[in-house]
């Protein structure tokens, strides 16, 4: 699901489970995309710092 | 009380002797959900078809999934097989890994997790929707259609039936087979069984011809090859086969009926759609939870007080996701469709180890369903909403669905 939300942050291995994408702080544009993420991850399994 | 004799008495109250096939239930089944869930009884209980209990708040049916050691998925249908003896050659024959336990259900989703990834899935999105298409094309010029049996019945079969590597002209013969299994067989298990055994029967003789004329990146053949990882037998590929059949065709095909059923009384929703595209993901998620198709079983393995409910070693639990998506603890107005809801942790696809493997995918076939026919016939509606069938039990969605444009 994140990888449908914010396809620039999350991606996905052979596997299909969830890689982060992006190393660091996140760029500004991406926040209101990335808290979407989190907030449809069905396993509650983001965390997003600040 | 295994006949529908026994079991279809009128239903007085639901959180003491609830009826999944009651008619009424069927066709439309969130009030009883909701009365269920806003009672002191939030997990319900059956003497009905074997017994069960049904949680129906978010917070606990995500619990039991999660606590997947007591609540196993030894038996994962809303219904007792009692016909279970006398499956003869086809016994040992499950639905890995959906019907694994660990330490089992580890290697047997593995293998199958890198088939349905993203990046995997996103390979059938091309003949998914030239697929659509071209069942349209056979109807658009009536004016008329029954968006269920002339269009969602028709996609998912196909598209499995492509990465199964198997003729498309047995689509028909599958969804009866698995309509058999499904819908018909919860409730006649000689019907479960005649229609098991065809699909094992079939898959039996696939995996034969994949074993004298292996092909090239092909499902079963790269499982039969996989042997050098992890103790790869027939059965367990017969029985991912089996899974695809199972798992993979009535549940998407009761979202993409259910999706279409409700565009076709939501003019403003196919408009939302239409002047903003940027929704279709948040729209995808949340016709998923709202009509969330698939109600899974859970057995538990030893007696345990849960919520204040006796469980004993042995009693069914029917995990009632489309409960849970409709709990206001959980969503604001549960029961409205609201294409751009930002917070949608659903569970219509479940949670914990066995959350649905094939998600990705049902999600491409969903979108790209709905996107062509809405594309292609932009303003529809029922040609009447009382003529409507519905399936229910395991799987909840439209059957006979007549639209008119």
């Amino acid at each position: 699901m994140c990888s449908i939300a914010a396809p620039e942050v999350f991606g996905s291995d052979e596997l299909g489970h969830a890689t982060v994408l992006i190393e660091g702080d996140l760029p500004e544009h991406l926040h209101a995309k990335t808290r979407r993420a989190q907030a449809n991850c069905p396993e509650d399994a983001i965390i997003i710092e600040e | 009380m295994t006949t529908v004799e026994e079991n279809s008495g009128p239903v007085t109250d639901p959180t003491s002797d609830y009826n999944i096939f009651d008619p009424e239930f069927v066709r439309d089944p969130y009030p009883t959900m909701s009365e269920i869930r806003e009672s002191k009884c939030p997990i319900a209980h059956t003497d009905r078809w074997g017994g069960s209990w049904f949680p129906t708040r978010y917070d606990d049916v995500v619990a039991i999934a999660q606590e997947h050691e007591i609540f196993t998925s030894r038996s994962i249908t809303v219904t007792a097989s009692p016909l279970r003896q006398a499956e003869g050659p086809y016994a040992g024959i499950a639905a890995p890994p959906i019907t694994s336990d660990p330490p089992d259900h580890h290697w047997h989703r593995r293998l199958i997790l890198p088939v349905f990834a993203p990046q995997s899935v996103a390979k059938y999105e091309q003949g998914t929707r030239d697929l659509c298409n071209r069942l349209i094309d056979g109807f658009i010029d009536k004016g008329e259609a029954d968006a269920g049996t002339d269009y969602a019945q028709q996609i998912p079969v196909r598209v499995i039936s492509a990465m199964l590597g198997v003729r498309d002209d047995m689509a028909d013969e599958f969804v009866s087979w698995v309509r058999g299994v499904l819908e018909v067989g919860l409730t006649d298990p000689i019907v479960r069984l005649e229609n098991r055994n065809k699909i094992i029967n079939f898959f039996r003789e696939e995996l034969a011809d994949r074993k004298k004329n292996p092909r090239e990146n092909d499902l079963i053949t790269d499982l039969l090859n996989s042997g050098d990882k992890y103790p790869v037998t027939d059965q367990y590929v017969l029985g991912v086969c089996n899974l695809m059949l199972i798992a993979g065709i009535d549940t998407t095909w009761s979202a993409i009926g259910s999706s279409l059923w409700h565009f076709a009384q939501h003019p403003e929703h196919r408009k939302q759609l239409r002047d903003n595209p940027d929704l279709w993901p948040t729209a995808v998620e949340e016709l998923l939870r709202a009509y969330s198709p698939v109600t899974m079983a859970r057995l538990v393995d030893r007696d345990i007080e849960f919520q204040g409910c006796p469980m004993k070693a042995g009693d069914r639990i029917l995990m009632a996701f489309p409960a849970a998506n409709r709990d206001p603890r959980q969503f604001e107005n549960p029961d409205e469709v609201i294409l751009d809801r930002q917070h949608n942790r659903h569970v219509a696809f479940g949670s914990g180890i066995h959350r649905c493997a094939g998600s990705n995918l049902a999600r491409l076939e969903l979108r790209v369903a709905l996107q062509v026919w809405l594309e292609r016939i932009p303003e529809f509606s029922l040609v009447d909403p009382a003529a409507v069938t519905w399936a229910g039990g395991q799987v909840h969605g439209p059957r006979v669905c007549r639209v008119r444009f």
